[in-house]
């Protein structure tokens, strides 16, 4: 059975149906989704604008004028501050001991004000993957080609916030590794990876920021220790960098000079007295506890 | 200042001293926390007594380390001393305590028992003549750090299954 579409009225004239609610229900779903577009496209420009002042906080704004000849850095499109002030510019300000836990679950504080060197501040995370780069390369300063005496140190968030068996799993044992929640809130860390670096000599971060690669960070470290007051004296004895067969090459240099060739009686001491021919007995060495060792390594 | 915890020793460390407090792998036999202190950058693979890290030591540096020994220690001779020692005078420092004689710096060792745990504290200075002004700054690290008893575990209080 088929229902009319038109019936006739009760005088028995065909009439037009009523179209009147069939639009005012139009007008208000369009009404409707109008303004649900409105909102999404509000929303898209609100956090549009966050990403661009985040971007021109890390210093790469788009729009941002570039610096004459400085054309150059459009190849590699890295928000770049790490580096010294400029002259006259506001101190970045001193920077804080930095203490928390190790991987492994022993306490850690590295002072980075007390030495002439630079101190490397690698503020980075287990699960971020631009990071993956840096825990490489941070772990091995000799590749990078940092000024010498540069200390390396990287920081993760504390236990609270990572996962020490990641951590550990990326730490190679050649840099000191912290875990500290509180080291990211005192150097005010945005995201990682971020890097501050600290003028041991002042205790003052002289540059801090991000670097898109692991050679542009170096190249910022070198050029940070070129801007370092010069004529600088050095306070303590540098870490001996040879190894292996170049460390007994120096050995035996010395040696000579001191007119000690090989062979030499005083190289094979048999008693005390050879080692201290006119001096008291040697005291009990630490570790030496009723005469036997206690502790394997001194 | 900072402050830095584990293995039942605390320290807050003076301005210009960092440190570490670690307990060596068990692979090395029996092991039992070390505390290592300097105002100088310590390096991570250093000897318990500094080997390794002395030679670094400029002369305005101090080097301490705090080293728990075994419990069978406690109440043996060498650790009859009850406390850590309150303060050092220039002249508890001696070039012939050093565990590696090194040219200018000194050192002292004490042998304690606190908090029911042996302790021996080993200091170096980076120069034994500049004592008067270094020898200050060991006894305010001496007294940065507290020692908490360890609660030595019982059969019974270890997790079980009924």
């Amino acid at each position: 059975m088929t229902v009319p579409l038109r019936a006739p009225g009760p005088d028995g004239y065909w009439v037009e149906p009523e179209e009147g609610g069939d639009v005012i229900a139009l007008v208000v779903v369009s009404t409707f989704v109008v303004l649900v577009f409105s909102i999404l496209v509000t929303g898209l420009l609100r956090s549009h604008a966050d990403i661009l002042r985040s971007l021109h906080e890390l210093g790469v704004g788009v729009g941002d004028p570039i610096p004459a000849g400085d054309q150059g850095s459009l190849a590699s499109p890295a928000p770049v501050t790490l580096g010294p002030t400029a002259a006259g510019a506001p101190a970045l300000g001193p920077a804080p001991t930095v203490a928390g836990v190790t991987p492994a679950g022993d306490a850690r504080a590295i002072a980075v004000g007390n030495g002439d060197h630079l101190t490397l501040l690698g503020f980075l995370s287990s699960g971020c993957a631009t990071c993956a780069p840096f825990w490489e390369a941070l772990q091995a300063p000799r590749s990078l080609e940092l000024p010498g005496g540069t200390r390396v140190v990287i920081v993760t968030k504390g236990q609270d916030r990572e996962a020490p068996g990641e951590v550990q799993a990326r730490a190679t044992g050649h840099v000191p590794v912290v875990m500290s929640t509180d080291a990211w809130v005192d150097y005010q860390v945005p995201g990682s990876p971020f890097f501050v670096l600290v003028d041991g000599t002042t205790g003052h971060k002289v540059g801090q920021g991000v670097a898109s690669t692991v050679g542009q960070l170096a190249e910022l470290v070198r050029r940070a220790e070129h801007d370092r007051t010069p004529g600088r004296t050095q306070r303590r004895p540098q870490p001996a960098t040879l190894g292996g067969p170049a460390r007994e090459a120096a050995a035996d240099d010395v040696l000579r000079g001191a007119g000690i060739l090989p062979g030499d009686p005083s190289l094979y001491p048999r008693t005390l007295e050879d080692v201290f021919p006119s001096g008291p007995a040697a005291p009990e060495a630490p570790g030496i506890v009723n005469g036997r060792s206690v502790r394997t390594k001194s | 200042m900072s402050s830095i915890v584990a293995h039942g020793i605390a320290a807050r460390l003076p301005d210009g001293f960092e440190g570490r407090i670690f307990v060596r792998p068990r692979a090395l036999g029996a092991t039992y926390p070390v505390a290592q202190f300097g105002t100088f950058p310590l390096p991570d693979d250093i000897g318990d007594f500094g080997s390794g890290a002395v030679t670094l030591m400029g002369p305005d540096d101090v080097f301490a380390t705090l080293f728990e020994y075994g419990p069978e220690s406690v109440g043996t001779a060498l650790f009859a001393r009850q406390g850590r020692p309150p303060a050092f005078s220039p002249d508890d420092f001696s070039p012939i305590v050093l565990r590696r004689g090194l040219v200018g710096q000194s050192g002292t060792q004490w042998f304690f028992t606190e908090a029911g745990r042996p302790f021996s504290f080993y200091a170096v200075l980076g120069s034994h003549q500049r004592r008067e002004l270094l020898v200050p700054r060991v006894n305010t690290l001496v007294t940065s750090f507290a020692l908490i008893p360890v609660t030595p575990v019982t059969p019974g209080a270890r997790p079980q299954w009924n």
